[in-house]
């Protein structure tokens, strides 16, 4: 083996190609296979989202009225705050993506675990929305009566169920409701799993060499969470019957 | 070599931020239609949709082959909306006359 081919031999084996070392492609320039990849993945997961707010939308149009009597409202202003969480976890997820091209692990690692951190939030949030919190409810109920039969109180409390689960009577708001924020709340968690694998690769000193590749792909997954979420709060959410 | 965005990367954040107040404005404003309303929504979710697309997931700096690549396959759940609603309103007019 000549020097220069163990030079490459070496370099295939222990790291991973930077963005600014992949070859230049005529159609998608430097983009990576990995990042190719998560777009294709992200196209298919996008057209189940569309086909599920498109059935949704017919099965809304089609069903009068659409909550039915005794069965409450979604609320605006507590899912809003939610969409605020994850339009600021979107923001440290870019942030920590600058960091890393960056070499600055240390800042990467701060906005990496405040995503993981924002994600979390929003999946304790959504949990709230179904359940409620019954021991911290009854916990807060002592200091304050209203907050603590707030976050005590949960969809499920109120009646709204999906299917005919808790025996309840089936309703077409309730199912399309909980198939759609549930399927939401599946990526949220893959999200935060995701991000806490990216998060131990970065300490571990995975990146150290400035590949940015796998962070800005997490990111991708990321940022598409949140996009989704910007349109399961407008079709479900915001219009109102 | 690395750039920094950072500044881009706020503003972005404060366009959502003041879209998400907006959306959420629009549903308490007294006496609005509901076509208005749901145009309004509709068109500021698209918009905030492109924004995250564009700058968070760096679209925007990608090659026109891969906007391409993720724009053409969107556009069909976009078209088949659109003749939902062009059927639904034709049904409603329907009625009305």
């Amino acid at each position: 083996m000549s020097a220069e081919a163990a030079a490459a031999h070496d370099h295939h084996h222990h790291h991973a190609p930077r963005q600014e070392d992949y070859p230049v492609d005529p159609h998608y320039g430097q983009a990576t296979g990995g990042k190719l990849g998560m777009w294709v993945f992200l196209l298919s997961d996008a057209l189940t989202f569309a086909g599920f707010l498109l059935g949704y939308a017919i099965a809304r149009g089609g069903t009068k009225p659409w909550i039915p009597e005794g069965l409450p409202e979604l609320g605006i202003n507590f899912t809003a705050c939610l969409t605020f969480l994850l339009i600021c976890s979107s923001v440290t997820m870019v942030l920590a993506f600058q960091a890393a091209t960056e070499r600055n692990k240390q800042e990467t690692l701060k906005y990496l675990g405040l995503t993981i951190f924002g994600g979390f939030l929003f999946l304790c949030g959504q949990y709230k929305e179904y359940f409620g919190f019954e021991l911290l409810g009854s916990l807060v109920a002592n200091f304050h009566a209203d907050w603590g039969a707030w976050l005590a109180m949960g969809l499920t409390d109120e009646g709204l169920f999906f299917g005919t689960l808790g025996g309840s009577e089936y309703s077409a708001y309730g199912s399309t409701f909980y198939m759609i924020t549930a399927f939401h709340g599946m990526h949220v968690l893959t999200g935060v799993g995701y991000l806490i694998v990216i998060f131990i690769r970065t300490y571990m000193g995975k990146y150290d060499d400035g590949n940015t590749n796998h962070i800005e792909i997490c990111g991708l997954f990321w940022h598409f969470v949140d996009l989704v979420w910007i349109l399961v709060f407008t079709f479900v959410y915001l219009i109102p019957e | 070599m690395a750039h920094d965005h950072r500044k881009l990367y706020w503003q972005i954040f404060v366009m959502l931020f003041v879209l998400t107040v907006l959306e959420v404005g629009v549903v308490y404003i007294p006496g609005i239609t509901k076509g208005l309303l749901i145009s309004a929504l509709v068109l500021l979710a698209l918009v905030k949709a492109a924004l995250v697309g564009l700058f968070y997931m760096h679209l925007s700096s990608e090659t026109t082959e891969l906007k391409l690549t993720v724009a053409i396959p969107m556009m069909i759940p976009m078209f088949y909306a659109l003749v939902l609603i062009v059927e639904a309103s034709w049904r409603l007019l329907r009625n009305v006359a």
